[in-house]
């Protein structure tokens, strides 16, 4: 069974839709949760959206959905404020907190309260319970939900609509491995799909290989927006040899760019392996080691959201550039 | 909105909520239909002065018996307004609410009309209730159980409309007081205990009486034009009772909506 079953409309013959967000700002209080943040996100694509905890995703995210008022600046997507879609869950499907069950309710009616405002029948609930793994489980209260059980029928909720955006709020807490591995396949489907999903986290390797690109805030600011592939800028061969200098000459000399790091280590431009080596023993120098140097993703992210001005207000008493004042409770999620 | 209503309905009965309260306003019902069936008299009971109980007419009987429980009914009904909204607070699905729905003004016409209904139902259930009980318990005694049956059949009807308008109040408690916990005791509170002692207080002043018979309970008994507990203290008629309530109803859930509108959901 595929989600495509149910009247998609041919989402070739239409115009995907984008999400704009223009200096969006937050205040509560005196304390700006988001601030001045503008980002695209382009329709077709998966895009991340990272920061650390507390950074201001999920209030970005309610903002987009009209769920909490901005203080300044405009969400929309397709152009739209989403208070204004004329069919919501047919065109934006939308999973926040894993939470938002009420207990004495089995997740198979929670869904058929949405489907109900929605006009959507029961068939298209049992379909998505199929999908998403829960069909026997929805039929229990959600109370006794796991996590992960209640991630799938958040996922199944943004389903409904068979909506073309997808907006998802940390969908990968509290999965286990397992379920984060049917995540990532899941995700790949529906964007294979055409759908354009924008995926918030806090931890890059989470998402890092399912999407195509990346919004990295923090404090509430913008620290990064680009392509996964940007990121990981241009690919890069490390080489240890005797003399760095020295073959650093001969293999400009063969067309390769590169600069010596130190006495015996050099770092080339390209992931060319072979013809590194070739152009060593050519140049009768001995390689004592020659790999492809992977950007480190993790520690970039890090760099980027802990550098001095961005570092995390919510950890600290009062942060340099944040007068914290009245920081409500850190760490405890609502 | 027609889908946005059933919805609601939805909503309603899908939690165990709904049939616990009709199982409540049945026993309410029926309890107190039985009770007072069993007291009544023709006679009257005491001093109508000193609190006792005027004597009265069949149709008066008959009237008051199958009314009697709505006191509680009300409570029942005030209760399940507040909880309409109050859970969705507590358990955060005003989110799923919402994002279903983004116009909040619909959302929250949807939840007056469905607790209209609701209130109406729990009527039904109320009638059922008090109406079997209390007509067989007149019926076992000798006396009439439907003297002046189209006039019953008036305040049968009537007590739909208190049982909805009931509701109403309770949703416009539940929406200003966003802690279910705390608006469910307010609500009840203050319908079923500050408000009577303000009524009772009020009535020994000579300007309260003119004022008491505004206050919620007493434009209940005005709907229903039963018997008031309070001797020949005024009483406003039926529909002047019905405007008072559908006032409150209108005034609490008005400014719950508007602020609702504003409100961030998180
Ligand atoms: N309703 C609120 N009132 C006050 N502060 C809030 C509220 N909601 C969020 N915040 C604060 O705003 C900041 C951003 O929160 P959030 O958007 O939840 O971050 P993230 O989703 O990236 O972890 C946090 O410091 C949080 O404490
Ligand atoms: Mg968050």
């Amino acid at each position: 069974m595929t989600i495509a079953e149910t009247d998609r409309p041919v989402a070739a013959s239409r115009e995907g839709r984008r999400i704009e967000i223009t200096g969006l700002t937050k205040r509560f209080g005196s304390f700006v949760a988001v601030d001045d943040l503008s980002f695209s996100v382009a329709p077709g694509r998966i895009t991340g959206f990272l920061g650390p905890n507390g950074a201001g995703k999920t209030t970005t995210l309610r903002m987009l959905l009209g769920l909490v008022q901005s203080t300044k600046g405009t969400a929309t997507i397709g152009g739209e404020r989403y208070a204004d879609l004329p069919r919501p869950l047919q065109t934006v499907g939308a999973a926040l907190e894993a939470t938002n069950f009420h207990p004495g309710r089995t997740g198979r009616d929670h869904l058929r309260v949405l489907a109900a405002s929605a006009g959507i029948g029961d068939a298209r609930v049992d379909e998505l319970l199929e999908l998403v793994g829960i069909p026997a489980v929805a039929r229990k209260r959600a109370g006794g939900y796991s996590m992960g059980m209640r991630q799938r029928l958040g996922l199944a909720a943004a389903l409904l609509g068979n909506p073309d955006v997808l907006i998802l709020d940390e969908p990968a807490n509290g999965l286990d491995p397992e379920g984060i591995r049917w995540l990532r396949g899941f995700l790949r489907h529906l964007s294979a799909e055409g759908k354009t999903i924008l995926v918030s986290s806090h931890m890059l390797q989470e998402v890092e290989q399912t999407v195509d690109d990346v919004v990295i805030i923090a404090n509430g600011r913008l620290v990064r927006q680009g392509s996964i592939a940007e990121l990981h800028g241009d690919p890069k061969a490390m080489v240890r040899t005797t003399d760095a200098d020295a073959l650093a000459r001969a293999l400009a000399a063969g067309g390769l760019s590169a600069r010596a790091l130190d006495g015996q280590r050099l770092e080339v431009v390209g992931d060319d392996l072979t013809r590194i080596g070739d152009l060593a023993l050519e140049a009768r120098l001995p390689i004592h080691e020659l790999r492809a140097d992977e950007t480190d993703l993790e520690a970039l992210f890090f760099a980027l959201t802990d550098s001095p001005e961005n570092r995390n207000r919510n950890l600290e008493g009062g942060a340099a550039d944040h007068p914290a004042a009245e920081t409500p409770e850190e760490g405890v999620m609502r | 909105m027609v889908a946005t209503i059933s919805s609601e309905f939805r909503k309603f009965f899908t939690t165990r909520l709904w049939w616990g309260m009709a199982i409540g306003t049945f026993v309410a019902a029926a309890a107190f239909a039985g009770l007072f069936g069993a007291l009544a008299s023709r006679t009257g009971l005491g001093d109508p002065a000193q609190g006792g109980i005027p004597p009265m007419s069949d149709h008066q009987i008959a009237v008051n018996v199958y009314s009697s429980g709505v006191s509680v009914g009300y409570l029942l009904t005030l209760a399940i307004g507040v909880l309409t909204i109050g859970s969705e607070y507590r358990h955060k699905t005003m989110t799923s609410t919402f994002l279903a729905t983004p116009r909040r003004v619909t959302v929250m016409w949807a939840k007056v009309i469905s607790l209209l209904g609701i209130g109406g139902l729990y009527g039904v259930v109320f009638i059922i209730g008090s109406v079997a009980v209390g007509a067989t318990v007149l019926s076992v005694r000798g006396m009439p159980a439907f003297a002046g049956a189209g006039s019953i059949v008036r305040t049968l009807v009537l007590i739909l409309l208190v049982l909805g308008l009931w509701a109403l109040i309770g949703l416009g408690a539940g929406i200003l007081i966003p802690n279910q916990v705390a608006a469910l005791l307010i609500a009840i509170g203050v319908a079923w205990i500050v408000e009577p002692i303000a009524g009772a207080l009020l009535s020994t002043q000579s300007w309260g009486a003119g004022v008491a018979q505004f206050l919620p309970s007493r434009a209940t008994t005005a709907v229903l034009q039963s018997y008031n507990g309070g001797g020949e203290a005024e009483q406003l008629s039926w529909w002047a009772g019905a405007l008072v309530l559908a006032a409150y109803a209108a005034l609490m859930a008005g400014i719950g909506s508007a602020l609702t509108v504003r409100r961030d959901i998180s």
